[in-house]
């Protein structure tokens, strides 16, 4: 085996053995990457919540209020809760719900519900840091 | 809702106009679909909310964008209906008085442009809300204070033009107006007051100019745009101190207001008071059915049992001084005097000093908590406020109060009054509390305000504001030599927006081509 063809040989080992890894370790860049993209969206729609919708759903505000009364206090935030759909948060803000009004497209663009939505459906692993 | 077409508009030209606003401001800030057109509905609507019907609305970003848009609404004449935030809720909201009416939505234009310090002012755009300022003043250290009124989740500027109320001494907001700029319906663009000038250092400084002053013509009219507004901000005090007390019976408005008229006129109160019987701090707190499950009004009896549960007499009085300490504690004691000539009751006294949280300061800390009295009868909830101004005197004051509880029980409803104090009137709001989805309650709400229109143009009192279906009976309350001021009103419209482009029939004011849609 000459030289040229053991350095070439190594190479292709090298590849062959390594090339999983690599993958492996693409794959997880990518959901790094992911992750983040999630963090920081959750982290924008919660600014964004407390921004637009803060004023009635945080502590104390007449969203909770209201909330309490007929769902429970357990259900009143909206930040606490767990059984909301991205669908549905979007739904109520533009039809609105009993005395809470509709909100328009201009002062709350698609762009900007889908972020709220995002906070307020985040998983159980993101719920610890953004609250 | 579907598509009401601007009067006398085609298809083809709305579309048209639609297309070239988009090339104004992107198509993105055109709504037009039969959603967008719900979420610019009335949403506290005192009846059908069909009756005023946003065709479409655009949200410009800048003057120049308003400019050109101004200038495609005169072609195609397609009428437009300004607002700053759209949250006029009691009044119409975000919706326009005309149906068919294009929203200027300003939402977007809500830069804080300058905050002085030194002389005590701001200069805002439209879109800045309460929440936005008060956030800027509180991050900046900036020891300037704003007047708030109750519910602030609408715009600065927006309630300024409409004469809304805070409760600090700088609670008449339309006061603070000085030196705006305004897009003229012909797309011109002006400044008022020293702004006319191209380098005057006192354009937020002193109203008038030379020459006529036009910043209150542009407030509660229909003659242009708003695009900037001066704003006077009250400088934080060293201390306030708050006089607190519970008045148990009915008519103890009267001698209240009368004691408390000479202390606001010589200045010993700086602030406007406003005297509000307890039912409103309880809607705050509360729902009806929680006390009371029967038709008709609550009666005396319920009524008296819940002021007890809740520690409260039949009005509550909150008065609040601002200053230095000393001077504080020596007007303070004026007004107990005053107030000891009429009951043996004495008023809670709470101190703030500067440095402290502005907790009960007395400072205007926006909130929408009084927004909460809209569920009181449950259902979707709403409100409509009857408020006419009256003399500063037990007479007017007991006989208003008494011939609106009346009315207020005739239908059903549950009395919810304040008078609000200044120097020499007061501003009696009275509150309708309803259910939407109860179209029976429904009916006597709009009764009861015509009524109520009825019975105070018969005292001389007309609304210093009003819901925009209600806006033509109103104007024709102003009847002195066969609407003469109202002529005026629309001689001036017609000079300045001769195509009608500009909010059609607010305050009654409608433009030469649809004058027939008066109501």
């Amino acid at each position: 085996m000459s030289a040229r063809f053991r350095i070439l040989a190594a190479a292709l080992f090298a590849i062959a053995v390594c090339a999983p890894a690599v993958a492996v370790a693409g794959a997880a860049a990518r959901a790094g990457r992911v992750a983040d993209e999630d963090a920081s969206r959750i982290e924008q729609g919660k600014t964004l919540f407390h921004a637009k919708c803060g004023y009635c759903h945080l502590e104390g505000g007449t969203g909770t209020t209201m909330l309490g009364k007929r769902l429970g206090k357990d259900r009143a935030l909206l930040e606490d809760r767990t059984d909301l759909r991205a669908d549905y948060i979007k739904h109520v803000v533009r039809s609105g719900i009993g005395s809470m009004p509709r909100h328009n497209r201009i002062e709350v663009p698609d762009s900007e519900l889908d972020l709220i939505a995002a906070y307020l459906t985040r998983p159980a692993s993101a719920r610890g840091a953004a609250k | 809702m579907d598509l009401i077409l601007p009067l006398g508009v085609s298809a083809k030209s709305f579309q048209q106009a639609l297309d070239a606003f988009a090339g104004v401001v992107g198509k993105e800030w055109v709504l037009s679909t039969n959603e967008d057109r719900d979420t610019y509905l009335d949403a506290f609507a005192p009846g059908d909310a069909s009756s005023h019907v946003a065709s479409a609305a655009v949200g410009p970003q800048s003057v120049e964008e308003i400019q050109a848009i101004v200038r495609i609404a005169n072609e195609h004449k397609v009428p437009l209906w300004p607002i700053s935030r759209g949250k006029n809720l009691g009044y119409g909201g975000c919706a326009p008085r005309m149906s068919g009416t294009v929203v200027l939505d300003l939402s977007r234009m809500n830069r804080i442009l300058d905050v002085d310090e030194r002389f005590g002012y701001c200069v805002i755009e439209p879109g800045v809300g309460f929440f936005d300022l008060y956030n800027y003043l509180q991050a900046n250290k900036i020891p300037l204070w704003m007047s708030v009124p109750a519910n602030a989740w609408g715009s600065v500027a927006g309630n300024a033009l409409e004469r809304g109320y805070g409760y600090t001494p700088y609670g008449n907001n339309t006061n603070n107006i000085c030196g705006m700029e305004i897009v003229l319906a012909n797309g011109e663009l002006i400044r008022t007051g020293t702004g006319a000038m191209a380098n005057s250092p006192c354009w937020h400084l002193f109203k008038y100019g030379f020459g006529p002053s036009w910043d209150q013509v542009f407030v509660q009219s229909n003659y242009g745009v708003v695009t900037k507004m001066g704003m006077w901000l009250m400088p934080e005090p060293e201390a306030t101190l708050g006089l607190s007390m519970q008045l148990p019976n009915p008519d103890d408005i009267g001698w209240a207001i009368d004691a408390l008229r000479p202390l606001r006129l010589n200045g010993v109160l700086t602030q406007d008071p406003s005297l509000g019987n307890s039912i409103r701090v309880v809607t705050g707190q509360a729902q009806r059915t929680e006390f009371y499950q029967g038709d008709g009004a609550m009666p005396d009896d319920v009524l008296l049992a819940l002021l007890k549960r809740y520690g409260l007499g039949w009005w509550g009085i909150n008065l609040r001084l601002y200053g230095y300490d000393e001077i504080n504690e020596v007007n303070a004691r004026l007004i107990k005097e005053a107030f000891a000539k009429h009951t043996d009751r004495e008023f809670a006294v709470s101190k703030w000093h500067k440095g402290e949280p502005l907790d009960n300061s007395g400072a205007g800390v926006p909130t929408v908590a009084p927004l909460q009295a809209v569920n009181w009868r449950g259902g979707r909830g709403g409100h409509l406020g009857f408020s006419p101004v009256l003399p500063s005197s037990s007479e007017h004051v007991l006989k208003q109060f008494h011939s609106t509880k009346k009315r207020f029980e005739e239908v059903g409803l549950d009395y919810f009054g304040s008078f609000t104090l200044s120097e020499r009137y007061v501003t009696n709001v009275n509150l309708m509390l309803y259910d939407q989805d109860d179209p029976a309650m429904m009916t006597k709400v709009r009764a009861l305000f015509k009524v109520l229109v009825e019975d105070a143009q018969k005292e001389g009192y007309s609304e210093y504001r009003t819901h925009i279906s209600y806006m033509d009976e109103v104007a024709h309350t102003f009847n002195y030599n066969n609407h003469a001021l109202l002529r005026l009103n629309e001689t001036v419209k017609d000079a300045l927006d001769p195509n009608g482009i500009l909010a059609p029939g607010k305050q009654g004011i409608w433009p030469k081509a649809l004058r027939e849609n008066r109501a």
